[in-house]
């Protein structure tokens, strides 16, 4: 049409029709595909095996300005309940001790994946061809910026209004000193951000949001709550309502390479290692945070596991994936095993090593014992009687000078950590699924617990090159240890971990120090 | 899936609320309240970014500033590191020094761009129901604007996707979150552009807000040449987080993209019955001069200024925008070419008006960027450059 006529016609258009007109996100979003062109640099800085289709799309057909409104009124809802209902119930203090500090290790461990998904997110965006689909990578970046925002929102908040506000107000710099935090850096950091590209999608979307977030973030509100802490179901599930996106992502990267030949040979592998990756840490740790972190138990670990691991995700999830050639990881059955025991074994070693956390634990009361052996047979026997004698022997008790760290050594109990996982286990008392491997390396040992970080290992040594705790500590007393990580109290001398959640008897350096634990490297001694 | 009996909660449920009264100690054990109490805050005390944003990034102490220790758990193939010392040719004592001054997390930064949307849609509203479309000269909505402005979308969605890896390597949380919103904010840019583009089509009637004109301008109009062969580089060319950083906001766009956004088609529209555009423009500049306010904390109070390694960041700056302003004022160069495609205008249009145009441009950008780093430059030399391609 030529140009004049056009204009009339605009004219004519407004004359009959003078309703305000806007424009909709989707009419925006419809052209973005175009917005990418050739040019001869445009490749990935971070390579990939795969190939991910120029044609990919993405289902949320978001634009900036509609995620930023979108985000916001969730934020408004969010931030309204928090600041404004539940300050005026006094619900910072009013959850159960136990699960108050339960949740100075699951928001900060939280935080740390959702700020790692930020670069993992980041990642995916260069490696993408697709502008819609490095557009729902972007929103995915966006939204873990949020996460780790809101995940640190849950501690401030706690430090605000809990009565113990140590841990929480400063877990950014004592989360290092303890057995649990290289192991949560393997799932949640680097397997996120080191590796090829599809690799690190399927840890991150594939296992770690569609696998491990119902658990993670979901079944954690129902504990909460059931301890009184309304606060983590309000920022949880307002985190959760991004992560159908990011699960979408996932799958979108699946089908993005199921054309590609690559994807034939090595996709069910690395689904295999990612998944063996995050459940040898997720398994333990969040079993152990739930039914060691509560007073109140929802339902066994196990069940969850059950559930969510085994049934929705290794069934249904990536059933859906079946016609791209994806199959159940064989892995999936040797976890099954670990979902039953190898919290316990984790949660005992922990205990053991309390004075290194950020956090207090409690030994389980009469009540809870009683739990256990009702859900876990054969519990009593095997951890009880443990639990038993440390408590006897004065295990909470600051002037006993007794930490059970020193009855597993003086018993021949040695804890080892997995390389590959780094997460920590003591052969002897384990009734989890592993068991011991050592081999040498350039003239160093390292030790593992399980076939399939082994295999990872033996394909690849120089990806594993870290340090565990006890090679780093060798020969250092406990106290100096905690000092020079700053596991202190403000007052400059009282421990924040303890062995218990009283607001008494609270154990100080000098106690530890007495105690005259000095750490060492197992491994010497093979 | 969620548990299909309502379970008693802790807070609501009496007995069980009783039972955790009884368990929480009748005392504080510890008088601490303030989350990241260690850290000092650049202000009188710690903002509420500096609480929900510093150190939630894992950095070992081999990385300046970091408060973890030891090794990355997983590595890439090969061995490289999840971040290193190696990421960026520049060096600071302490990575997580940088702050935002608008302390944004990601909280205020989305209420803030929501209320944008909320905005501009009213604006649209507004205008379409006003008939504000009817004044639009017709040559220069379907020549200028259509194809030229269009193609712009291309620079911003380029610039955008250059912040990929700036995500992926970055050192540190504020920089990631700074490095976030200016990314989010040049994706907006190019989807305002192409929102525009839909508005018009649907009030004009034939029109059609297919990509495809202006696509084919950026990819083959040499107003574009320059611009066009600078951001691919910027994009996909080099992987140094801070030298991304640096050529995109303190070289490129303060140059080209003020020049584009404001010098031209803000300040020209007007003259054509267009008082849309100028909306679009103006909202992209407030970005860009948000997004100047954060990245000049990184750049000058952060690295420029380091006690310790401020000299030598000094140096890689200037070699960095020596490499990328020949590269700018090219661009800047061919697009100059578009005024002939405009019928001209006095006083705007003509060589004496540009050229004023294109001196300011430059000498904001020397005043805000080039003097902060000490970096030498012949404003004259630079304008005469630019004017060089009118033709
Ligand atoms: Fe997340
Ligand atoms: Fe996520």
């Amino acid at each position: 049409m030529p140009i004049s006529a056009a204009t009339k016609a605009a004219t004519d258009a407004h004359a009959l029709h003078r309703a305000p007109a806007s424009v909709s996100p989707q009419e925006v979003h419809k052209w973005m595909q175009s917005f990418n062109w050739e040019f001869s640099k445009n490749k990935t800085k971070y390579p990939t095996k795969y190939h991910m289709a120029n044609d990919t799309k993405e289902q949320f057909k978001l634009i900036a300005k509609e995620y930023a409104r979108m985000e916001s009124a969730k934020d408004e809802r969010q931030f309204g309940t928090l600041l404004d209902g539940m300050t005026r119930l006094g619900a910072g203090n009013r959850m159960h001790p136990k699960w108050g500090e339960t949740m100075k290790v699951a928001s900060n461990f939280l935080e740390v994946g959702e700020y790692n998904a930020i670069a993992a997110s980041a990642m995916l965006w260069d490696s993408a061809t697709a502008a819609e689909q490095k557009n729902g990578y972007l929103a995915q970046v966006m939204d873990e910026i949020r996460h780790t925002n809101q995940c640190a929102f849950v501690n401030h908040y706690y430090s605000k209004h809990y009565h113990d506000p140590a841990g929480h107000n400063d877990a950014r710099r004592t989360r290092a000193i303890g057995p649990l935090w290289k192991g949560m850096k393997r799932v949640f950091a680097d397997g996120f951000i080191s590796g090829d590209a599809v690799e690190c999608s399927i840890n991150l979307q594939l296992v770690g949001e569609a696998c491990f977030t119902n658990p993670l973030i979901v079944a954690i509100t129902e504990w909460a709550s059931a301890n009184g802490d309304e606060i983590t179901p309000t920022v949880f599930l307002s985190i959760e309502t991004d992560e159908l996106r990011h699960m979408a992502n996932g799958y979108q990267t699946v089908v993005s390479i199921a054309n590609d030949p690559a994807a034939q040979k090595y996709l069910n592998t690395d689904l295999n290692n990612a998944f063996w990756t995050q459940q040898k840490y997720f398994t333990p740790v969040l079993g152990m945070l739930f039914e060691y972190g509560s007073k109140f138990k929802v339902e066994p670990w196990v069940k969850t596991w059950n559930r969510w691991v085994y049934e929705d995700w290794g069934g249904i999830w990536i059933g859906r994936l079946g016609k791209y050639g994806v199959q159940s990881p064989p892995s999936l059955r040797d976890a099954k095993q670990d979902a039953y025991w190898a919290h316990h074994d984790l949660a005992l070693i922990a205990y053991a090593l309390w004075p290194t956390g950020f956090f207090r634990l409690a030994l389980p009361d009469q009540e809870e014992m009683q739990w256990f052996e009702a859900n876990y047979p054969g519990w009593y026997d095997h951890y009880g009687k443990i639990y038993e004698e440390w408590k006897a022997l004065g295990c909470e008790d600051p002037k006993s000078g007794f930490i059970p760290f020193q009855w597993l050594l003086k018993n021949g109990h040695e804890v080892y950590v997995d390389r590959v996982s780094q997460v920590p286990f003591c052969p002897s008392l384990s009734k989890s699924a592993g068991s011991l491997r050592i081999h040498e390396y350039n003239g160093r040992k390292y030790s593992f617990s399980d076939d399939w970080g082994e295999r990872m290992w033996l394909t690849e040594p120089e990806r594993y090159e870290c340090q565990s705790i006890f090679e780093q500590y060798d020969g250092r007393e406990l106290s100096e240890i905690i000092a020079e990580g700053h596991g202190l109290r403000s007052d400059g001398k009282t421990l924040i971990g303890q062995p218990h959640v009283r607001g008494t008897d609270l154990w100080t350096l000098e106690d530890v120090r007495r105690a005259g634990v000095v750490c060492s490297d197992p491994l010497k001694r093979h | 899936m969620s548990a299909s009996v309502e379970k008693p909660h802790g807070l609501t449920d009496p007995e069980r609320a009783a039972k955790i009264l009884a368990a929480i100690p009748d005392h504080d054990l510890d008088t601490q309240r303030k989350m990241n109490y260690f850290l000092k805050p650049r202000g009188k005390r710690l903002s509420e970014y500096e609480i929900l944003t510093v150190y939630s990034q894992p950095t070992p102490d081999w990385i300046a500033g970091g408060l973890d220790w030891g090794d990355w758990t997983q590595k890439f193939h090969g061995g490289r590191p999840s971040w290193g010392n190696e990421l960026t040719e520049l060096k600071s004592s302490d990575w997580h020094h940088h702050r935002d001054p608008g302390r944004r997390w990601h909280g205020p930064y989305v209420k803030d761009k929501s209320e944008d949307w909320r905005y501009t849609t009213r604006l649209l509203e507004s205008f379409s129901a006003d008939g504000g479309i009817r004044t639009l000269d017709p040559t220069w909505r379907d020549e200028i604007l259509d194809k030229y402005y269009g193609a712009l979308l291309y620079n911003e969605y380029a610039l955008f996707n250059a912040h990929s890896s700036v995500l992926r390597d970055c050192l540190s949380d504020t920089i990631r979150l700074t490095a976030g919103f200016a990314a989010l904010d040049k994706v907006d840019n190019a989807q305002m552009i192409q929102l525009q583009r839909s508005f018009i089509a649907k009030l004009v009637p034939g029109l059609d807000d297919s990509t495809h004109a202006p696509k084919q301008t950026w990819l083959t109009d040499p107003v574009y040449n320059g611009a066009r062969t600078l951001v691919q580089e910027a994009w996909q060319g080099i992987q140094d987080f801070s030298e991304i950083l640096w050529a995109v906001h303190n070289v490129y766009d303060p140059l080209f993209g003020v020049f584009a956004r404001r010098e031209f088609f803000q300040r020209i529209a007007p003259h054509f019955g267009d008082s849309l555009t100028p909306f679009f423009t103006a909202q992209a500049q407030t970005y860009f001069q948000v997004t100047r306010t954060a990245i000049s904390d990184l750049f000058f109070e952060s690295l420029a200024n380091d006690h310790q390694f401020g000299d030598f960041n000094r140096t890689y700056l200037r070699a960095w925008t020596g490499k990328w302003l020949d590269g700018t004022i090219a661009a800047l160069k061919d697009f100059v070419g578009l005024y002939a495609k405009i019928p001209p205008i006095a006083g705007v249009t003509d060589k004496e008006a540009v050229t004023e145009a294109v001196s300011r441009v430059i000498s904001d950008w020397v005043a805000d960027y080039a003097d902060k780093i000490d970096y030498k430059v012949n404003q004259q030399n630079l304008v005469a450059a630019v004017i060089s391609g009118l033709k």
